[in-house]
Protein backbone atom coordinates (compact mmCIF):
# COMPACT_ATOMS: atom_id res chain seq x y z
CA UNK A 1 0.00 0.00 0.00
CA UNK A 2 3.10 2.64 0.79
CA UNK A 3 5.01 1.78 -2.21
CA UNK A 4 1.56 2.63 -4.30
CA UNK A 5 2.72 6.19 -3.18
CA UNK A 6 6.55 6.02 -2.57
CA UNK A 7 7.66 4.75 -5.75
CA UNK A 8 5.58 7.15 -7.59
CA UNK A 9 7.01 9.86 -5.51
CA UNK A 10 10.50 9.04 -5.85
CA UNK A 11 9.99 8.60 -10.06
CA UNK A 12 8.66 12.54 -9.36
CA UNK A 13 11.69 13.65 -7.79
CA UNK A 14 13.87 12.41 -10.00
CA UNK A 15 12.30 13.81 -12.43
CA UNK A 16 12.67 17.32 -11.12
CA UNK A 17 16.21 16.40 -10.60
CA UNK A 18 16.95 15.69 -13.86
CA UNK A 19 15.03 18.53 -15.13
CA UNK A 20 17.05 21.22 -13.00
CA UNK A 21 20.47 19.85 -13.58
CA UNK A 22 19.26 19.87 -17.66
CA UNK A 23 17.84 23.12 -17.54
CA UNK A 24 21.12 24.54 -15.77
CA UNK A 25 23.80 22.16 -17.92
CA UNK A 26 22.14 23.31 -21.13
CA UNK A 27 21.55 27.19 -20.56
CA UNK A 28 17.80 26.69 -21.08
CA UNK A 29 16.67 30.63 -21.03
CA UNK A 30 14.24 31.24 -17.73
CA UNK A 31 11.23 32.56 -19.76
CA UNK A 32 11.30 29.13 -21.79
CA UNK A 33 11.60 26.46 -19.16
CA UNK A 34 12.63 27.75 -15.60
CA UNK A 35 14.48 25.12 -13.26
CA UNK A 36 12.35 23.47 -10.84
CA UNK A 37 14.46 25.49 -8.24
CA UNK A 38 12.96 28.43 -9.80
CA UNK A 39 9.32 27.38 -10.14
CA UNK A 40 9.56 26.08 -6.36
CA UNK A 41 10.88 30.01 -5.32
CA UNK A 42 7.70 30.70 -7.10
CA UNK A 43 5.93 28.99 -4.30
CA UNK A 44 4.47 32.82 -2.24
CA UNK A 45 0.95 33.70 -0.44
CA UNK A 46 0.06 35.03 -3.51
CA UNK A 47 -0.19 31.64 -5.05
CA UNK A 48 -1.85 30.94 -2.38
CA UNK A 49 -4.28 33.45 -2.33
CA UNK A 50 -5.42 32.48 -5.81
CA UNK A 51 -5.58 28.67 -5.37
CA UNK A 52 -7.75 29.45 -2.45
CA UNK A 53 -9.88 31.51 -4.43
CA UNK A 54 -9.89 28.85 -7.30
CA UNK A 55 -10.50 26.20 -5.17
CA UNK A 56 -13.27 27.54 -3.64
CA UNK A 57 -15.25 28.60 -6.70
CA UNK A 58 -14.45 24.83 -8.29
CA UNK A 59 -16.07 23.60 -5.01
CA UNK A 60 -18.90 25.75 -5.04
CA UNK A 61 -20.36 25.47 -8.51
CA UNK A 62 -19.19 21.29 -8.59
CA UNK A 63 -21.34 20.95 -4.94
CA UNK A 64 -24.62 23.14 -6.95
CA UNK A 65 -24.44 20.90 -9.92
CA UNK A 66 -23.74 17.79 -7.93
CA UNK A 67 -26.88 18.87 -5.93
CA UNK A 68 -29.24 19.45 -9.21
CA UNK A 69 -28.00 17.04 -10.80
CA UNK A 70 -28.79 14.70 -8.08
CA UNK A 71 -32.52 16.00 -7.82
CA UNK A 72 -32.85 16.32 -11.61
CA UNK A 73 -32.12 12.41 -11.85
CA UNK A 74 -34.28 11.37 -9.65
CA UNK A 75 -37.36 12.91 -11.47
CA UNK A 76 -35.95 11.34 -14.86
CA UNK A 77 -36.28 8.00 -13.22
CA UNK A 78 -39.79 8.94 -11.23
CA UNK A 79 -41.17 10.30 -15.55
CA UNK A 80 -39.73 8.83 -18.29
CA UNK A 81 -41.68 11.94 -20.24
CA UNK A 82 -39.11 14.24 -18.48
CA UNK A 83 -35.93 12.40 -19.45
CA UNK A 84 -37.53 12.16 -23.09
CA UNK A 85 -37.69 15.96 -22.79
CA UNK A 86 -34.73 17.05 -21.17
CA UNK A 87 -32.00 14.63 -21.39
CA UNK A 88 -31.28 15.64 -25.24
CA UNK A 89 -31.02 19.50 -24.38
CA UNK A 90 -28.94 18.11 -21.48
CA UNK A 91 -26.63 16.41 -24.25
CA UNK A 92 -26.46 19.31 -26.68
CA UNK A 93 -25.34 21.62 -23.52
CA UNK A 94 -22.69 19.14 -22.44
CA UNK A 95 -21.82 18.79 -26.06
CA UNK A 96 -20.97 22.54 -26.59
CA UNK A 97 -17.45 23.69 -25.16
CA UNK A 98 -17.10 25.73 -22.33
CA UNK A 99 -14.55 27.71 -23.68
CA UNK A 100 -17.23 28.89 -26.03
CA UNK A 101 -19.71 29.26 -23.17
CA UNK A 102 -17.87 31.12 -20.87
CA UNK A 103 -17.66 34.62 -22.45
CA UNK A 104 -21.36 34.83 -22.28
CA UNK A 105 -21.23 34.23 -18.33
CA UNK A 106 -18.82 36.55 -17.86
CA UNK A 107 -21.11 39.19 -19.91
CA UNK A 108 -23.95 38.14 -17.83
CA UNK A 109 -22.54 37.51 -14.27
CA UNK A 110 -19.78 39.59 -14.13
CA UNK A 111 -16.13 39.05 -13.96
CA UNK A 112 -16.35 38.24 -10.07
CA UNK A 113 -17.63 35.02 -8.24
CA UNK A 114 -20.60 33.89 -9.67
CA UNK A 115 -19.30 33.57 -13.47
CA UNK A 116 -16.75 30.85 -12.24
CA UNK A 117 -19.03 29.02 -10.27
CA UNK A 118 -21.45 28.76 -12.96
CA UNK A 119 -18.60 27.92 -15.67
CA UNK A 120 -17.16 25.02 -12.59
CA UNK A 121 -21.13 23.71 -12.40
CA UNK A 122 -22.09 23.87 -15.51
CA UNK A 123 -18.61 21.32 -16.48
CA UNK A 124 -19.44 19.17 -13.75
CA UNK A 125 -23.06 19.18 -13.68
CA UNK A 126 -23.42 16.56 -16.68
CA UNK A 127 -21.29 13.62 -15.76
CA UNK A 128 -23.46 13.87 -11.97
CA UNK A 129 -26.59 13.67 -14.10
CA UNK A 130 -26.01 10.69 -16.30
CA UNK A 131 -24.12 8.32 -13.85
CA UNK A 132 -27.06 9.01 -11.58
CA UNK A 133 -29.53 7.76 -14.00
CA UNK A 134 -27.34 5.08 -14.82
CA UNK A 135 -27.44 3.86 -11.38
CA UNK A 136 -30.42 4.51 -10.03
CA UNK A 137 -31.72 1.96 -12.50
CA UNK A 138 -29.14 0.16 -12.29
CA UNK A 139 -30.57 -2.74 -9.66
CA UNK A 140 -31.66 -6.33 -11.42
CA UNK A 141 -34.93 -6.31 -12.43
CA UNK A 142 -35.14 -9.45 -9.64
CA UNK A 143 -34.65 -6.64 -7.07
CA UNK A 144 -37.54 -4.65 -8.04
CA UNK A 145 -39.81 -7.72 -8.12
CA UNK A 146 -38.67 -8.29 -4.57
CA UNK A 147 -39.82 -5.12 -3.61
CA UNK A 148 -43.25 -5.40 -5.86
CA UNK A 149 -43.78 -8.62 -3.80
CA UNK A 150 -43.01 -6.96 -0.57
CA UNK A 151 -45.65 -3.90 -1.52
CA UNK A 152 -42.75 -1.41 -1.17
CA UNK A 153 -44.47 2.27 -1.72
CA UNK A 154 -42.55 4.19 -4.75
CA UNK A 155 -40.58 6.11 -1.84
CA UNK A 156 -39.74 3.06 -0.09
CA UNK A 157 -38.13 1.50 -3.55
CA UNK A 158 -36.15 5.02 -4.09
CA UNK A 159 -34.96 5.23 -0.44
CA UNK A 160 -34.19 1.44 0.14
CA UNK A 161 -32.96 0.51 -2.64
CA UNK A 162 -32.31 2.70 -5.97
CA UNK A 163 -30.61 5.48 -4.02
CA UNK A 164 -28.51 2.95 -1.73
CA UNK A 165 -27.63 1.26 -5.15
CA UNK A 166 -26.88 4.56 -6.72
CA UNK A 167 -24.16 5.70 -4.45
CA UNK A 168 -21.09 4.09 -5.88
CA UNK A 169 -22.01 5.49 -9.11
CA UNK A 170 -22.90 8.37 -7.79
CA UNK A 171 -19.30 8.61 -6.64
CA UNK A 172 -17.25 7.53 -9.46
CA UNK A 173 -19.75 10.87 -10.90
CA UNK A 174 -18.36 12.99 -8.47
CA UNK A 175 -14.82 12.30 -8.24
CA UNK A 176 -14.77 12.85 -12.32
CA UNK A 177 -16.65 16.20 -11.78
CA UNK A 178 -13.79 16.94 -9.06
CA UNK A 179 -11.21 17.51 -11.80
CA UNK A 180 -13.88 19.07 -14.04
CA UNK A 181 -14.93 22.43 -11.64
CA UNK A 182 -11.24 23.30 -11.38
CA UNK A 183 -10.87 23.34 -15.46
CA UNK A 184 -14.38 24.99 -15.08
CA UNK A 185 -13.58 27.72 -12.65
CA UNK A 186 -9.80 27.99 -14.71
CA UNK A 187 -11.60 28.60 -17.81
CA UNK A 188 -13.95 31.09 -16.27
CA UNK A 189 -10.87 32.91 -15.26
CA UNK A 190 -9.72 33.39 -18.68
CA UNK A 191 -12.30 34.94 -20.04
CA UNK A 192 -12.53 37.91 -17.17
CA UNK A 193 -11.13 37.74 -13.62
CA UNK A 194 -8.95 39.63 -11.15
CA UNK A 195 -7.45 36.84 -8.90
CA UNK A 196 -7.71 33.07 -9.07
CA UNK A 197 -5.14 30.66 -10.96
CA UNK A 198 -6.57 31.51 -14.31
CA UNK A 199 -5.98 34.67 -13.74
CA UNK A 200 -2.35 34.37 -12.26
CA UNK A 201 -1.89 32.10 -15.58
CA UNK A 202 -3.04 34.96 -17.77
CA UNK A 203 -0.79 37.34 -16.20
CA UNK A 204 2.09 35.53 -15.62
CA UNK A 205 2.14 33.98 -19.58
CA UNK A 206 1.45 37.66 -20.60
CA UNK A 207 4.49 39.12 -18.56
CA UNK A 208 7.12 35.94 -19.28
CA UNK A 209 7.36 35.26 -15.56
CA UNK A 210 7.38 31.48 -16.43
CA UNK A 211 8.02 30.40 -12.68
CA UNK A 212 5.16 31.99 -12.03
CA UNK A 213 3.08 30.20 -14.55
CA UNK A 214 4.47 26.88 -13.82
CA UNK A 215 3.58 27.08 -10.14
CA UNK A 216 0.50 28.17 -11.13
CA UNK A 217 -0.11 24.91 -13.33
CA UNK A 218 1.20 22.77 -10.44
CA UNK A 219 -1.08 24.30 -8.25
CA UNK A 220 -3.97 23.72 -10.12
CA UNK A 221 -2.94 20.17 -10.54
CA UNK A 222 -2.28 19.58 -6.95
CA UNK A 223 -5.96 21.30 -6.42
CA UNK A 224 -7.10 18.34 -8.53
CA UNK A 225 -5.15 15.90 -7.18
CA UNK A 226 -6.41 17.18 -3.50
CA UNK A 227 -10.52 17.27 -4.19
CA UNK A 228 -10.15 13.36 -6.09
CA UNK A 229 -8.18 12.29 -3.32
CA UNK A 230 -10.72 14.06 -0.71
CA UNK A 231 -13.76 12.23 -2.59
CA UNK A 232 -11.90 8.97 -2.73
CA UNK A 233 -11.31 8.72 0.75
CA UNK A 234 -15.48 9.80 1.46
CA UNK A 235 -16.27 7.32 -0.64
CA UNK A 236 -14.61 4.58 0.92
CA UNK A 237 -15.90 5.53 4.32
CA UNK A 238 -19.57 5.80 2.96
CA UNK A 239 -19.38 3.23 0.65
CA UNK A 240 -18.37 0.27 2.61
CA UNK A 241 -20.02 -2.81 1.04
CA UNK A 242 -17.64 -2.06 -1.88
CA UNK A 243 -14.96 -2.92 -0.51
CA UNK A 244 -16.15 -6.48 -0.24
CA UNK A 245 -16.19 -6.82 -3.82
CA UNK A 246 -13.49 -8.49 -4.79
CA UNK A 247 -14.47 -9.32 -8.45
CA UNK B 1 -51.77 -38.90 -22.79
CA UNK B 2 -55.31 -39.80 -22.08
CA UNK B 3 -54.64 -41.92 -19.37
CA UNK B 4 -52.08 -39.40 -17.56
CA UNK B 5 -55.09 -37.29 -17.37
CA UNK B 6 -57.55 -39.90 -16.07
CA UNK B 7 -55.47 -40.07 -13.21
CA UNK B 8 -54.97 -36.76 -12.51
CA UNK B 9 -58.66 -36.16 -12.08
CA UNK B 10 -58.57 -38.80 -9.53
CA UNK B 11 -55.63 -37.19 -7.51
CA UNK B 12 -56.98 -33.85 -7.58
CA UNK B 13 -60.32 -34.60 -5.58
CA UNK B 14 -59.21 -36.38 -2.60
CA UNK B 15 -61.92 -37.40 0.04
CA UNK B 16 -61.27 -34.77 2.68
CA UNK B 17 -60.05 -31.74 0.67
CA UNK B 18 -58.33 -28.93 2.91
CA UNK B 19 -59.45 -25.77 1.57
CA UNK B 20 -58.13 -24.65 -2.04
CA UNK B 21 -55.15 -22.06 -1.42
CA UNK B 22 -54.67 -21.09 -4.92
CA UNK B 23 -56.85 -21.39 -7.65
CA UNK B 24 -55.77 -21.38 -11.39
CA UNK B 25 -58.45 -20.85 -13.83
CA UNK B 26 -58.11 -20.88 -17.70
CA UNK B 27 -55.29 -18.42 -17.17
CA UNK B 28 -53.60 -17.46 -20.23
CA UNK B 29 -50.28 -14.95 -19.89
CA UNK B 30 -48.98 -13.82 -23.71
CA UNK B 31 -46.02 -10.97 -24.03
CA UNK B 32 -47.24 -9.52 -27.27
CA UNK B 33 -47.53 -12.47 -29.91
CA UNK B 34 -45.81 -14.56 -27.53
CA UNK B 35 -47.94 -16.89 -25.97
CA UNK B 36 -46.19 -18.17 -22.86
CA UNK B 37 -49.30 -19.62 -20.82
CA UNK B 38 -52.51 -20.78 -22.21
CA UNK B 39 -55.85 -22.21 -21.22
CA UNK B 40 -53.72 -23.51 -17.88
CA UNK B 41 -56.11 -24.56 -15.24
CA UNK B 42 -55.01 -26.39 -11.78
CA UNK B 43 -56.34 -26.24 -7.79
CA UNK B 44 -53.51 -26.26 -4.79
CA UNK B 45 -54.50 -26.88 -1.78
CA UNK B 46 -53.44 -25.77 2.19
CA UNK B 47 -50.60 -27.15 3.31
CA UNK B 48 -49.75 -28.66 0.02
CA UNK B 49 -46.34 -28.49 -1.15
CA UNK B 50 -46.03 -28.32 -5.08
CA UNK B 51 -43.16 -28.40 -7.47
CA UNK B 52 -43.11 -27.35 -10.57
CA UNK B 53 -41.15 -29.14 -13.08
CA UNK B 54 -40.32 -28.78 -16.97
CA UNK B 55 -37.76 -28.11 -19.47
CA UNK B 56 -36.09 -24.35 -18.89
CA UNK B 57 -38.63 -21.62 -21.01
CA UNK B 58 -41.51 -23.88 -20.35
CA UNK B 59 -43.21 -21.02 -18.62
CA UNK B 60 -42.92 -22.08 -15.00
CA UNK B 61 -41.41 -18.94 -13.96
CA UNK B 62 -44.23 -16.95 -15.34
CA UNK B 63 -46.78 -18.84 -13.66
CA UNK B 64 -45.11 -18.57 -10.51
CA UNK B 65 -45.12 -14.52 -11.19
CA UNK B 66 -48.19 -14.44 -12.01
CA UNK B 67 -49.46 -16.62 -9.41
CA UNK B 68 -47.54 -13.74 -7.04
CA UNK B 69 -49.05 -11.09 -9.24
CA UNK B 70 -46.04 -9.74 -10.68
CA UNK B 71 -47.27 -10.45 -13.84
CA UNK B 72 -50.82 -10.11 -15.29
CA UNK B 73 -53.17 -12.67 -16.39
CA UNK B 74 -53.87 -11.38 -20.21
CA UNK B 75 -56.71 -14.37 -19.53
CA UNK B 76 -58.42 -16.16 -17.09
CA UNK B 77 -57.87 -15.67 -13.01
CA UNK B 78 -55.63 -16.45 -10.51
CA UNK B 79 -57.36 -16.74 -7.32
CA UNK B 80 -55.55 -16.72 -3.43
CA UNK B 81 -57.88 -17.75 -0.94
CA UNK B 82 -60.88 -17.59 -2.89
CA UNK B 83 -59.92 -14.20 -3.99
CA UNK B 84 -59.49 -12.79 -7.66
CA UNK B 85 -56.08 -11.38 -7.56
CA UNK B 86 -55.95 -7.90 -8.39
CA UNK B 87 -55.09 -4.32 -7.43
CA UNK B 88 -55.88 -5.19 -3.86
CA UNK B 89 -53.48 -7.74 -1.77
CA UNK B 90 -55.42 -10.81 -0.68
CA UNK B 91 -55.82 -11.56 2.55
CA UNK B 92 -53.63 -14.57 2.51
CA UNK B 93 -50.34 -13.19 2.66
CA UNK B 94 -47.62 -14.46 -0.21
CA UNK B 95 -44.29 -14.69 -0.20
CA UNK B 96 -41.48 -15.24 -2.94
CA UNK B 97 -38.26 -16.35 -2.74
CA UNK B 98 -35.86 -15.88 -6.01
CA UNK B 99 -33.08 -17.65 -7.68
CA UNK B 100 -30.36 -14.97 -6.53
CA UNK B 101 -30.22 -14.76 -2.64
CA UNK B 102 -31.55 -10.42 -3.70
CA UNK B 103 -29.70 -9.25 -0.41
CA UNK B 104 -28.75 -5.51 -0.20
CA UNK B 105 -24.99 -5.56 0.40
CA UNK B 106 -25.38 -2.25 2.50
CA UNK B 107 -27.33 -4.17 5.28
CA UNK B 108 -26.21 -7.11 7.41
CA UNK B 109 -28.29 -9.98 7.75
CA UNK B 110 -30.43 -8.57 10.79
CA UNK B 111 -31.66 -5.75 9.00
CA UNK B 112 -31.85 -7.51 5.39
CA UNK B 113 -34.30 -10.27 7.39
CA UNK B 114 -36.58 -7.23 9.18
CA UNK B 115 -36.54 -5.53 5.51
CA UNK B 116 -40.44 -6.80 4.61
CA UNK B 117 -41.53 -5.63 8.15
CA UNK B 118 -39.78 -2.30 7.60
CA UNK B 119 -41.40 -1.67 4.55
CA UNK B 120 -45.12 -2.68 6.20
CA UNK B 121 -44.15 -0.33 9.13
CA UNK B 122 -43.89 2.21 6.55
CA UNK B 123 -41.85 4.74 8.82
CA UNK B 124 -42.51 3.56 11.85
CA UNK B 125 -38.94 1.84 13.55
CA UNK B 126 -38.93 -1.96 13.67
CA UNK B 127 -39.90 -2.96 17.10
CA UNK B 128 -38.23 -5.45 19.57
CA UNK B 129 -40.62 -8.07 19.37
CA UNK B 130 -40.29 -8.21 15.42
CA UNK B 131 -36.25 -7.88 16.13
CA UNK B 132 -36.81 -10.93 18.37
CA UNK B 133 -38.47 -12.93 15.61
CA UNK B 134 -35.89 -11.89 13.02
CA UNK B 135 -33.00 -13.34 15.12
CA UNK B 136 -35.80 -16.47 15.47
CA UNK B 137 -35.86 -16.89 11.86
CA UNK B 138 -32.26 -16.48 12.11
CA UNK B 139 -31.59 -19.47 14.08
CA UNK B 140 -33.83 -21.44 12.38
CA UNK B 141 -32.31 -20.84 8.83
CA UNK B 142 -29.18 -21.81 11.28
CA UNK B 143 -26.86 -18.72 10.86
CA UNK B 144 -26.70 -17.95 14.90
CA UNK B 145 -23.76 -15.53 15.12
CA UNK B 146 -23.97 -13.89 11.52
CA UNK B 147 -26.44 -11.19 12.38
CA UNK B 148 -24.04 -8.73 11.93
CA UNK B 149 -22.17 -9.89 8.84
CA UNK B 150 -22.62 -8.52 5.73
CA UNK B 151 -24.09 -10.37 2.53
CA UNK B 152 -20.68 -10.59 0.92
CA UNK B 153 -18.96 -11.98 3.88
CA UNK B 154 -21.45 -15.29 3.18
CA UNK B 155 -21.80 -17.63 1.26
CA UNK B 156 -23.59 -18.28 -1.52
CA UNK B 157 -25.87 -21.23 0.74
CA UNK B 158 -25.53 -19.17 3.76
CA UNK B 159 -26.95 -15.84 1.60
CA UNK B 160 -29.47 -17.82 0.18
CA UNK B 161 -30.27 -19.02 3.93
CA UNK B 162 -30.82 -15.27 4.41
CA UNK B 163 -33.28 -15.23 1.85
CA UNK B 164 -35.50 -17.89 2.79
CA UNK B 165 -35.05 -15.86 6.69
CA UNK B 166 -36.19 -12.97 4.82
CA UNK B 167 -39.21 -14.51 2.98
CA UNK B 168 -40.51 -15.99 6.28
CA UNK B 169 -40.22 -12.61 8.30
CA UNK B 170 -43.22 -11.22 5.82
CA UNK B 171 -45.18 -14.32 7.44
CA UNK B 172 -46.44 -16.02 4.44
CA UNK B 173 -49.13 -18.24 4.36
CA UNK B 174 -48.12 -19.24 0.72
CA UNK B 175 -43.97 -19.35 -0.37
CA UNK B 176 -43.18 -19.28 -3.69
CA UNK B 177 -40.12 -20.69 -4.74
CA UNK B 178 -38.33 -20.00 -8.36
CA UNK B 179 -35.20 -22.34 -7.98
CA UNK B 180 -34.32 -20.71 -4.65
CA UNK B 181 -31.11 -23.17 -4.56
CA UNK B 182 -30.67 -23.73 -8.29
CA UNK B 183 -27.34 -21.92 -8.47
CA UNK B 184 -25.93 -23.70 -5.36
CA UNK B 185 -23.81 -27.65 -5.12
CA UNK B 186 -25.71 -30.58 -4.41
CA UNK B 187 -24.43 -30.61 -0.91
CA UNK B 188 -25.71 -27.16 0.02
CA UNK B 189 -28.92 -27.66 -1.76
CA UNK B 190 -29.81 -31.28 -0.04
CA UNK B 191 -29.14 -29.20 3.43
CA UNK B 192 -31.32 -26.58 2.35
CA UNK B 193 -34.14 -28.76 1.09
CA UNK B 194 -33.91 -30.38 4.18
CA UNK B 195 -34.43 -26.93 6.25
CA UNK B 196 -36.91 -25.86 3.78
CA UNK B 197 -39.39 -29.27 4.74
CA UNK B 198 -38.47 -28.72 8.18
CA UNK B 199 -39.78 -24.75 8.36
CA UNK B 200 -42.91 -25.78 6.51
CA UNK B 201 -43.72 -28.32 9.03
CA UNK B 202 -42.47 -26.26 12.23
CA UNK B 203 -45.06 -24.62 13.74
CA UNK B 204 -43.52 -21.40 14.68
CA UNK B 205 -44.43 -19.79 11.29
CA UNK B 206 -47.91 -19.64 9.76
CA UNK B 207 -46.87 -21.34 6.35
CA UNK B 208 -48.95 -23.45 4.86
CA UNK B 209 -48.11 -24.23 1.49
CA UNK B 210 -44.90 -23.76 -0.65
CA UNK B 211 -45.22 -24.20 -4.26
CA UNK B 212 -41.35 -23.98 -5.82
CA UNK B 213 -40.30 -24.01 -9.15
CA UNK B 214 -37.03 -26.66 -9.90
CA UNK B 215 -34.80 -28.06 -12.79
CA UNK B 216 -34.42 -30.60 -10.64
CA UNK B 217 -36.84 -34.33 -10.47
CA UNK B 218 -34.90 -35.61 -7.58
CA UNK B 219 -35.67 -31.99 -6.06
CA UNK B 220 -39.16 -32.38 -6.54
CA UNK B 221 -39.56 -35.89 -5.90
CA UNK B 222 -37.44 -35.40 -2.74
CA UNK B 223 -39.34 -32.61 -1.09
CA UNK B 224 -43.30 -32.22 -2.71
CA UNK B 225 -46.60 -34.02 -2.14
CA UNK B 226 -47.39 -32.96 -5.59
CA UNK B 227 -45.08 -32.58 -8.96
CA UNK B 228 -47.11 -30.95 -11.80
CA UNK B 229 -45.22 -32.02 -14.51
CA UNK B 230 -45.10 -29.07 -17.72
CA UNK B 231 -44.45 -29.18 -21.51
CA UNK B 232 -43.19 -26.45 -22.90
CA UNK B 233 -44.36 -23.32 -24.38
CA UNK B 234 -47.23 -22.52 -24.27
CA UNK B 235 -47.28 -24.24 -20.65
CA UNK B 236 -49.26 -27.11 -20.51
CA UNK B 237 -49.67 -29.21 -17.05
CA UNK B 238 -48.71 -32.81 -18.51
CA UNK B 239 -49.58 -34.44 -15.38
CA UNK B 240 -49.75 -33.84 -11.69
CA UNK B 241 -48.27 -36.43 -9.75
CA UNK B 242 -48.59 -37.50 -6.37
CA UNK B 243 -45.87 -38.36 -4.27
CA UNK B 244 -47.52 -40.23 -1.35
CA UNK B 245 -43.94 -41.37 0.39
CA UNK B 246 -43.67 -40.12 4.09
CA UNK B 247 -41.16 -38.01 5.21
CA UNK B 248 -37.96 -37.65 5.46
CA UNK B 249 -37.69 -39.50 2.14
CA UNK B 250 -34.75 -41.81 2.14
CA UNK B 251 -33.25 -41.51 -1.88
CA UNK B 252 -32.06 -44.96 -1.74
CA UNK B 253 -35.63 -46.64 -0.74
CA UNK B 254 -37.11 -48.79 -3.56
CA UNK B 255 -40.26 -46.50 -3.90
CA UNK B 256 -38.21 -43.31 -3.94
CA UNK B 257 -36.68 -45.02 -6.78
CA UNK B 258 -39.63 -46.04 -8.96
CA UNK B 259 -41.36 -42.63 -7.96
CA UNK B 260 -38.04 -41.13 -9.84
CA UNK B 261 -38.32 -43.57 -12.48
CA UNK B 262 -42.31 -42.49 -12.87
CA UNK B 263 -41.27 -38.76 -13.36
CA UNK B 264 -38.15 -39.13 -15.28
CA UNK B 265 -40.41 -41.24 -17.69
CA UNK B 266 -42.58 -38.46 -18.22
CA UNK B 267 -40.31 -35.24 -18.82
CA UNK B 268 -38.42 -37.86 -21.11
CA UNK B 269 -41.57 -38.30 -23.41
CA UNK B 270 -42.14 -35.13 -24.03
CA UNK B 271 -38.39 -33.78 -25.08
Amino acid sequence: MKSAIYIPMAFFTSALLLMEVLVRALDVPAYLLPPPSAIFAAFDLSLLRNLAVTLTEAFIGFALAGCAAFILALLFVRSPTLERGLFPIAITLKTTPLVAIAPLLVLWLGTGWMSKIMAAALISFFPVLVNTVKGLKAADAEYFELFRTLRASAWQEFAKLRIPYCLPYLASALKISSSLAIVGAIVGEFVGATQGLGYLIMVSSAHLETAVLFSAIFAAAAAGILLFNLLGWAERRLIFWQRFDAE
Amino acid sequence: MRLAALRNMTIALPEEAPPACIEVRDLGVRFGALSVIEKLSFVIRQHEFVSLLGPSGCGKSTLLRAVSGLIAATEGEVLIGGETLGKQAPSLRLGMMFQKPLLLPWRTTLENIVLPVEIELGGQTVSHNDLARARRLLSLVRLDGFEDAYPQQLSGGMQQRVALARALMADPDVLLLDEPFGALDEMTREALNEELLQVWRSADTRLKTIVMVTHSIQEAVSMSDRIFVFAARPARLLEALEVSLPHPRAPESVEFARCLGRVRRLVREQA
